[in-house]
């Protein structure tokens, strides 16, 4: 199978992930790209896994993908948890309203 | 019998303390302090006696001296703190003390009701203290010290009252014609101990000097020279022609200052010290020759300016500057004892005409003789103790005036036996000098005491404690002379008194041919101030420069007819009171020069103080307040001006600048910096991805 679909598909959603986590200003999809993100690095990995060493029964690149899907469920929580704080203290979940941490 | 010698100093520390103690508490005592200087003086007056009393007894004896080293000078010359103490000392002691503990005495009551009544004691104590410390001087530094002071204390007593602007003048003129001579004493006083530098530690000191000068260890150059200059200081203080203009002038002051300070002790200053140096003197002929016309000089021509005075203490400051003369002449001639016989028996008789004036002065209110006459029969007490001081003074056989006087001549005669001219001149001059006095004194007790009286005051006789001094200074006055005279046993006399053992024996003065030196008696032992023959005493007395003076017939007999022709001219004259005329104001032009006092005060005035007042001082002034000044000020404006552009531009530019520049560069970059960090995380997150991609562009291009 020609790896050439899925890790096009990766880039594809890596890049908009990146654009999501730069442009957006709602806090929650700004969460959502970062999941876009996760899950592009998660095909490269398993493309990368059938790729280089097909039928191997040590399949790393899957394992690492789950722990990814486990890691990034745990962000999500915590994600979401800023995110409901700051629209309870603010009435908004703008990220540019976020910049208190500044000079 | 050294025991007393020792306590010397005591002598001198009294007069200091008394006037410390009179400045201190006077006021507040009923004698407002003249007590205390009297007690003081009372005490130093009977230490003396003992210390002269030792001194002569055994004389001639050995010098003491005492000294602690006060300061060092620098280049292991050491300043001592001093006494000297040997005949010349004593006598000058016992002179200083009596004169002062008399001058005491009366003022105490002729001082009544002055204003600074306490202050002129404290005065005369600081002045009596100043020249025993000059007498006792066992250096020549400590001596000039002694000198300044007493100098310091005349001006400050001839300018007693300082309200009257005569008063100021005198003790200004005073101050300034010593001071001149002054400059050449203290350049004198160096000249003389460089000359000693190399020999000893302690190139003042007096003995040292004069040891130094007869062993020949001193040149020429510097005998000369710090001698002729050490006599300019003489000729100051001891009012030698043509430095004597403030002496006369002097009399501004109270009589007893002018007794105590203006004739007996303080002018003869000038004559002690030619006579402490003396070995040093006597080493050259031409310093001899000098001394010896200088006081010729004085002694005649200061003498004839009396003859015009019409005021008695100026009379008597003349008559005083004459003395003098004769004692500065005697010097010359080589006759030490006998200058200091004369000083000694001067200081007595002096001081007794000056208080007897005092006294006349208190009765009629006046100074001049032309406002007294009659004056005998009022005041018998005053009369007789004048007419014993005026005999003295005039030289009348048996007094003690006599004596003295007859001992200079007599020490000219032999000094002209020996070849030497100035001999002959004060041998001569003398006499006339003599025959001048006795008509000037004449002149005087005739117009006071004879006669009828032509004040406006009812005269009374003075006070006990007037009188008491008078009468002890007339017995002295006459007593005196019979230390050195035909009476005076072979030892002890007043020569032998004076004499130290000082030179080894047979010594004659350096320059005389010794053939001549001994037929004219110059050759002997001690003809230097010195009883050299101690060691030689073995059998029979100590021979000096003459030993026991012998009667002159031929002197006596001139000197009696001097004074009997000179005394009837003045009984002619003004035996019956003030003349019409009085005969010595009209002779003419020879009037004229005297009573002009040879010009020497125009002279002085015209040449010397106009001159310096306005164009010396003013030109001083210019340098000091425009040269000096303007150079101080330039220096302290550039200096400023230097500071203040140093502030301007070192420290507020360069280094505030740079400091601050600092400061203000970090503020400013740290603005701009700062605006990087938003707190806007998207912005770090895509400077991020832009730098990976950098980076990854970066490792592609470098494969």
């Amino acid at each position: 199978m020609s790896p050439i679909g899925p890790l096009l598909l990766a880039a594809f959603l890596f890049s908009a992930g990146v654009y999501g986590v730069i442009a957006r200003r709602n806090a929650v999809l700004v969460l959502i790209s970062v999941e876009l993100m996760l899950n592009a690095v998660n095909i490269n990995l398993v493309t990368f896994q059938n790729l280089l060493f097909p039928g191997d029964p040590a399949v790393t690149g899957q394992m690492f993908a789950l722990f990814i899907i486990g890691v990034a469920a745990a962000e999500v929580g915590v994600g979401l948890a800023i995110v409901f704080n700051m629209f309870r203290n603010r009435a908004s979940v703008d990220v540019d309203d976020a910049d208190l941490m500044r000079w | 019998m050294d025991a007393l010698l020792e306590y010397t100093w005591v002598v001198v520390a009294l007069p200091l303390l008394s006037a410390v103690l009179i400045t201190a508490v006077g006021k507040q005592l009923p004698g407002k302090g003249s007590e205390i200087g009297i007690a003081a003086l009372g005490l130093s007056w009977l230490l003396a006696i003992g210390i002269a009393w030792q001194t002569f007894v055994a004389s001639p004896v050995e010098p003491l001296e005492r000294s602690v080293d006060w300061t060092p000078l620098g280049g292991g010359f050491v300043f001592e703190l001093g006494m000297l103490v040997d005949g010349l000392t004593a006598v000058m002691l016992l002179l200083v003390t009596t004169v002062s503990f008399m001058v005491h005495v009366y003022s105490r009551e002729y001082m009544q009701g002055e204003p600074r009544y306490t202050y002129f004691f404290a005065m005369l104590g600081l002045f009596t203290f100043s020249m025993l410390l000059l007498v006792v001087a066992n250096n020549l530094l400590l001596a000039v010290i002694g000198w300044e002071l007493v100098g310091l204390c005349s001006y400050l007593l001839i300018g007693f009252y300082w309200e009257g602007k005569s008063n100021q003048d005198a003790g200004n003129k005073a101050f300034l014609t010593t001071k001149f001579g002054d400059v050449g004493l203290i350049v004198g006083v160096i000249v003389l101990s460089a000359g000693m530098f190399g020999l000893t530690d302690t190139p003042f000191n007096i003995l040292e000097i004069n040891e130094a000068a007869v062993a020949g260890q001193l040149s020429t150059t510097t005998i000369v020279l710090g001698m002729l200059l050490i006599f300019l200081g003489c000729m100051s203080k001891s009012g030698q022609m043509p430095l004597h203009v403030w002496l006369p002038d002097a009399m501004a002051g109270p009589t007893p200052v002018s007794a105590l300070i203006h004739a007996a002790t303080m002018v003869t200053a000038g004559v002690f010290l030619l006579a402490r140096l003396y070995p040093v003197v006597a080493q050259n002929q031409a310093v001899m020759a000098t001394i010896a016309i200088f006081g010729v000089l004085t002694l005649f021509f200061g003498g004839l300016l009396a003859l015009v005075q019409d005021d008695l203490k100026k009379i008597l400051a003349y008559s005083t500057i004459s003395q003098l003369g004769y004692m500065v002449a005697a010097i010359g001639v080589g006759g030490y004892a006998a200058s200091i016989f004369h000083l000694f028996t001067h200081g007595f008789f002096k001081a007794l005409l000056f208080l007897g004036a005092g006294s006349l002065i208190h009765a009629v209110h006046s100074n001049n003789i032309s406002d007294m006459g009659g004056m005998a029969k009022a005041m018998p007490h005053t009369f007789w103790t004048f007419i014993v001081g005026s005999l003295a003074l005039a030289g009348f056989p048996l007094t003690a005036g006599f004596f003295s006087k007859d001992e200079i001549l007599i020490a000219g005669e032999i000094w002209a036996g020996a070849g030497f001219f100035t001999g002959s001149l004060v041998y001569w001059v003398g006499l006339a000098a003599a025959f001048v006095t006795t008509f000037y004194m004449a002149r005087a007790c005739f117009l006071i005491f004879a006669g009828e009286n032509r004040s406006h005051h009812t005269p009374h006789e003075s006070g006990k404690l007037m009188l008491a001094p008078l009468m002890v200074l007339a017995v002295l006055s006459v007593a005196a002379g019979y230390l050195l005279s035909p009476f005076s046993p072979e030892q002890p006399n007043f020569e032998t008194w004076l004499a130290t053992p000082l030179l080894p024996a047979e010594t004659t003065f350096p320059f005389t041919d010794e053939g001549t030196a001994a037929a004219s008696g110059l050759v002997g032992d001690g003809v230097l101030a010195a009883g050299t023959s101690l060691a030689a005493a073995g059998d029979g007395p100590v021979k000096v420069l003459h030993g026991v003076p012998t009667w002159h017939p031929d002197l006596l007999a001139i000197v009696l007819v001097l004074f009997s022709l000179a005394v009837f001219l003045a009984y002619r004259f003004y035996g019956k009171g003030l003349p019409e005329r009085d005969p010595t104001l009209s002779m003419g032009r020879f009037t004229d020069v005297l009573v002009a006092k040879y010009g020497f005060d125009d002279f002085g005035y015209r040449y010397i103080v106009v001159p310096v007042r306005d164009k010396l001082s003013a030109a001083a002034t210019y340098s000091s307040n425009v040269l000096i000044d303007g150079m101080v000020a330039g220096v302290g404006r550039a200096t400023k001006n230097a500071a203040m552009t140093t502030y301007r531009v070192v420290d507020q530019q360069v280094i505030d600048g740079g400091i601050n520049g600092a400061a203000f560069s970090a503020a400013w970059w740290s603005d701009k910096l700062k605006r990087i960090q938003s707190g806007d995380v998207q912005k770090y997150a895509g400077v991020l991805v832009a730098g990976t991609i950098l980076l990854v562009l970066a490792f592609a291009a470098a494969r």
